[in-house]
């Protein structure tokens, strides 16, 4: 009789964790363009996507900060990710966004040219970052293979530190 | 286990509040030795403790109060002399109690820091048993109804707490007793009725005094427990009756913190109100709902104050909190420096935020170190001098607008600043000429250098020269100000100046060419508006010469890199900023005014920038970035900037025709070589733009000093009136000739031209010469 209850908890405790086994193999990401290449970030540590509003310079730092702006009565860097990967800078156009993301005790907006969609892709298509070709190594997460095409994943962790 | 922790807690708060109380009273009771009520609590306290201790299982501090309790204890009953030899050991016991407390609070218990009380416990047994035996003879009739008090140490070490508050409270009696009775003696009333009686309860057994016995033990027991009740309230129960008491609750700070969070959430909305409201006014003059809006605003924004300063008075204690500490800090120096020396107190009511008590302690201590050390001269000298042998230590505390001022005032010998002067040129701190330009006062401020120290010896209270450094920068963290001030041979004044808060603060809003910046008010010591040429370059720095004094100048833009954008004009706006003890003249485009604001972090990723000291959101929604005062004195000794040089070339003048430019914006290529020809007969160079936006950008760019503007209306991207109501948003353009060329001929397009800013309207097709004429008159060529 207990061995026969164990079976049927251990079946249900199965059941309970599969579902969440497949989701795990499932990441969810956030795709946009910036220069030429599609990047990606983890949908969960994104607070929110933003257009462009106005912001403030700061003194003294790289100029890929390109200052801090207000959301919401907090008061928040901007990051310009085409200046940080050393691309040539571009004009504000109708489809700039900043992404407001939230890492484990920072928040920082990244200044992107144009969202693309929202992307499901399972995790075993994620492959480790190429050493060589990516100057700003730190920040890759991974590759991501697409059957379209290629898409970089950003490490958030790594792009809210400071670097200067 | 919970519960144990809370008890624990509890405990905690209690012990550092009584301790604290413990200081102050034992140096009191020094110079007060028969102070029996002093005495009492002083008792009391240790008792406290010791009770607790014991039942937290805190063996280390409960041996520890209980010898001192037994010293104590002999000194209440009259067995022991109080000296200063055996305060000594009784301070120094109540130092190491502080120790096991504290690690109680950071380890959770007494043991594991391992601290040897042997040694004092066995002084303390010394002092209590030695002066015994002698006392015991003078012990009279009181000798039978406290036994237990001459009894040896471990006989009293067997009492329990009940029968120690019974002591008191046989104490306590015995006093009121004598009260009454010369009471009696004065009112010749039989029926006097009893003296301030804390105990009501224990009045009817006055008479039992004589045999202390059974039939007393119910009330005095009462009433024990009702004293307890007043003690663990923190107020003397026989001052203040309990009707009177004031009423508190303890909340945790965080919870305060949070509170002011949204009271500076609030103030930003209240401000962005405001602005808002002028607006609107601005549009619908006259209306009715003006009024009411009005009503509603106004309300808004004083009830908003009115909900900071109450907030912000939650947090303030006053600063007794830290000039507690400075009596026996003053008695242990004047001890050790063989000196004698009087601490005087006044204002410690005064209140400021926490946050600014919690930083104050250290550089109040460094101070009256060195008063104690440096300032007082040793008894013989100052009977030399003819001065009264005790030297003499004053701290003040009073408010004076938004700040505190606390100052502290020895008469002691005085600063020589001659002697400064050579030591700072000794130590390569200050070239010859720069101590020869000196004024004694700024001489006075060189003692806040590191490692200057005119210290003869180095003992070990001070002359390390670090003291008044760590002042120095604490002081600036909460943008104080320091002034020192000192007469050789008659004494020090120093006063250090600092707001009572740090969250929300006045602020003088400047602007830098095209940004703004926040100065602190609290550093802003005056602003002056000053022609060009009163500024002179002194071995490459810019200086004022402000009244009697020379102030080093730099521009805000050159120090935060600010684009520069427009040049002034020959005048220019200086903000005098102070801090500490020192003066800078920070040069500004304009000045804004004074705004209440709320201090944001840039957060972690933009922490410690440089002249940065946080940011606040303005009333128009956009972010200023607050000045970091003591930072931006530092970064302006980097800068080498000729500020009259670099304005006057800018300005430099125009003489011949081909010096003048004219901004052509058409987006016809042929429509701007038609004005380009018709400027060519008076030799005016034409440069061109395509849109509103390409001219705007050159005009920002500022590498062209433009005379005057030809503007096309109808352009692609922006077009002319929007260029022109862009261009008359810079100060430095508001006079610059505009000149709309446009095929639109109505009323109404000349009407939006005007608005928009147009100086002048010619519509095509026009003659080159009538071209020529007009862009003439506007440049006055």
């Amino acid at each position: 009789m207990n061995d026969k209850l164990n079976q049927i908890l251990q079946k249900q405790q199965k059941q309970i964790e599969e579902p969440q086994k497949k989701e795990d193999d499932v990441v969810q990401l956030v795709g946009f363009i910036i220069g030429q290449e599609e990047y990606a970030v983890p949908i969960l540590s994104i607070q929110e996507i933003i257009k462009p509003i106005e912001y403030t310079r700061v003194p003294s730092v790289p100029t890929y900060i390109l200052g801090v702006f207000n959301l919401r009565g907090s008061v928040i860097p901007l990051i310009d990710l085409r200046s940080k990967f050393k691309m040539d800078p571009s004009k504000v156009t109708e489809e700039t966004r900043y992404i407001v993301m939230k890492g484990k005790d920072n928040t920082a907006g990244f200044v992107i040219d144009r969202l693309t969609e929202a992307i499901r892709i399972k995790s075993s298509r994620i492959g480790p970052p190429p050493e060589t070709i990516h100057a700003e190594k730190g920040l890759v997460y991974g590759i991501g293979m697409r059957d379209e095409n290629i898409l970089t994943i950003l490490k958030v962790e790594a792009l809210l530190k400071r670097d200067f | 286990m919970e519960d144990i922790q809370e008890i624990l807690e509890d405990f905690l708060v209690e012990a550092f509040e009584l301790i604290e109380q413990l200081d102050q009273n034992l140096v009191e009771l020094e110079s007060n030795p028969d102070d029996l009520e002093l005495l009492n609590s002083i008792f009391r306290v240790a008792h406290t403790i010791k009770g607790s201790s014991s039942f937290l299982n805190f063996n280390i501090l409960t041996q520890l109060t209980h010898h001192m309790e037994d010293v104590l204890n002999k000194a209440r009953h009259g067995d022991l002399k109080l000296t200063s030899e055996v305060m000594d050991v009784v301070l120094e016991s109540i130092d190491l109690m502080k120790t096991l407390l504290h690690a109680i609070r950071d380890n959770g218990d007494d043991t594991s820091i391992g601290l040897d009380i042997t040694d004092i416990c066995r002084r303390l047994d010394v002092i209590s048993n030695g002066e015994e035996v002698v006392e015991v003879s003078t012990q009279s009739a009181e000798e039978a109804t406290a036994p237990v008090a001459v009894d040896d140490n471990a006989d009293y070490s067997k009492l329990s707490d009940q029968e120690v508050e019974e002591e008191i409270e046989r104490l306590l009696k015995m006093r009121k007793e004598e009260d009454r009775k010369r009471k009696e003696g004065h009112a010749k009333e039989s029926t006097a009725p009893a003296p301030v009686a804390p105990t009501p309860s224990a009045a009817p057994s006055f008479a039992g005094l004589g045999d202390h016995d059974e039939s007393e033990e119910a009330p005095a027991e009462k009433s024990t427990a009702k004293r307890s009740g007043g003690e663990s309230t923190n107020a003397p129960a026989k001052k203040e009756s309990a009707s009177t008491m004031e009423q508190t609750i303890r909340v945790e700070v965080k919870r305060l913190d949070h509170l002011m969070n949204l009271i500076g959430e609030l103030v930003l909305g209240k401000n962005r109100l405001l602005k808002i409201y002028d607006d609107v006014e601005e549009r619908y003059e006259g209306e009715k709902f003006l009024e009411e809006l009005n009503q509603v605003v106004s309300s808004i924004s004083l009830v908003t104050t009115d909900l900071q300063i109450a907030v912000m008075k939650t947090r303030m204690l006053p600063i007794a909190k830290v000039f507690n500490k400075f009596p026996r800090m003053v008695r242990d120096l004047s001890r050790e420096l063989g000196k004698q020396i009087e601490l005087e107190i006044s204002g410690e009511e005064t209140e400021l935020d926490k946050s600014i008590v919690e930083e104050i302690g250290d550089p109040l201590v460094h101070i009256i170190r060195n008063s104690c050390d440096h300032g007082i001269e040793d008894a013989a000298s100052r009977r030399a001098k003819g001065k009264p042998e005790m030297g003499l230590i004053q701290l003040k505390a009073y408010n004076e607008g938004n700040h505190i001022v606390i100052e502290i005032t020895d008469d002691g010998k005085g600063l020589d600043a001659d002697l400064l002067r050579s030591k700072a040129i000794e130590k390569g701190m200050i070239s010859e000429r720069e101590a020869d330009a000196m004024s004694d006062k700024e001489a006075f401020s060189l003692i806040f250098r590191p490692s200057l120290s005119t210290a003869k010896v180095v003992t070990n209270v001070s002359g390390r020269g670090v003291g008044m450094d760590v002042v120095k920068t604490n002081i600036e963290k909460l943008n104080g100000i320091i002034d020192v001030d000192s007469e050789l041979g008659r004494g020090t004044v120093i006063k250090l100046k600092i707001p009572l808060t740090l969250a929300i603060i006045q602020a003088l809003l400047v602007g830098a060419q095209e940004e703004y910046y926040a100065i602190p008010l609290a550093s802003v010591l005056e602003t002056v508006r000053i022609p060009l040429d009163e500024i002179y370059t002194i071995e490459g720095k810019n200086v004022l010469r402000l009244r009697d004094e020379v102030l080093s100048l730099v521009r805000l833009s050159d120090i935060f890199g600010v684009k520069q954008v427009y040049e002034g004009g020959e005048h220019t706006y200086v903000v005098v900023i102070g801090l500490a003890e020192s003066k800078l003249g920070v040069v500004v485009d304009t000045l804004v005014g004074q705004e209440e604001i709320v201090i944001k972090s840039l957060g972690d990723y933009l922490q410690g920038i440089e002249g940065i000291a946080g940011a606040t959101i303005r009333g128009d929604g956009r972010v200023t970035l607050i000045v970091d005062v003591a930072a931006l004195m530092n970064l302006a000794k980097g800068i080498t900037v000729d500020i009259r040089a670099t304005a006057e070339t800018t300005v430099k003048t125009k003489s011949v025709p081909s010096d003048y430019v004219v901004l052509a914006v058409d987006d016809s290529a042929m429509d701007r070589n038609i004005m380009k020809k018709s400027m060519e007969p008076i030799g005016l160079t034409v440069i061109e733009a395509s849109n509103g936006q390409e001219a705007l950008n050159m005009l920002k760019s500022a590498e062209y000093s433009i005379d005057a503007v030809l503007i096309d209306i109808e352009m692609p991207r922006m077009d002319g009136y929007t260029l022109a109501s862009e261009i008359r948003k810079y100060s430095k353009y508001k006079n610059l000739p505009l000149i709309a060329v446009t095929s639109r001929t109505s009323k109404s397009d000349r009407l939006r031209g005007v608005e928009s800013g147009m100086s002048e309207y010619i519509t095509k097709p026009y003659s080159p010469e009538y071209l020529e004429s007009v862009v003439r008159k506007n440049i006055k060529l």
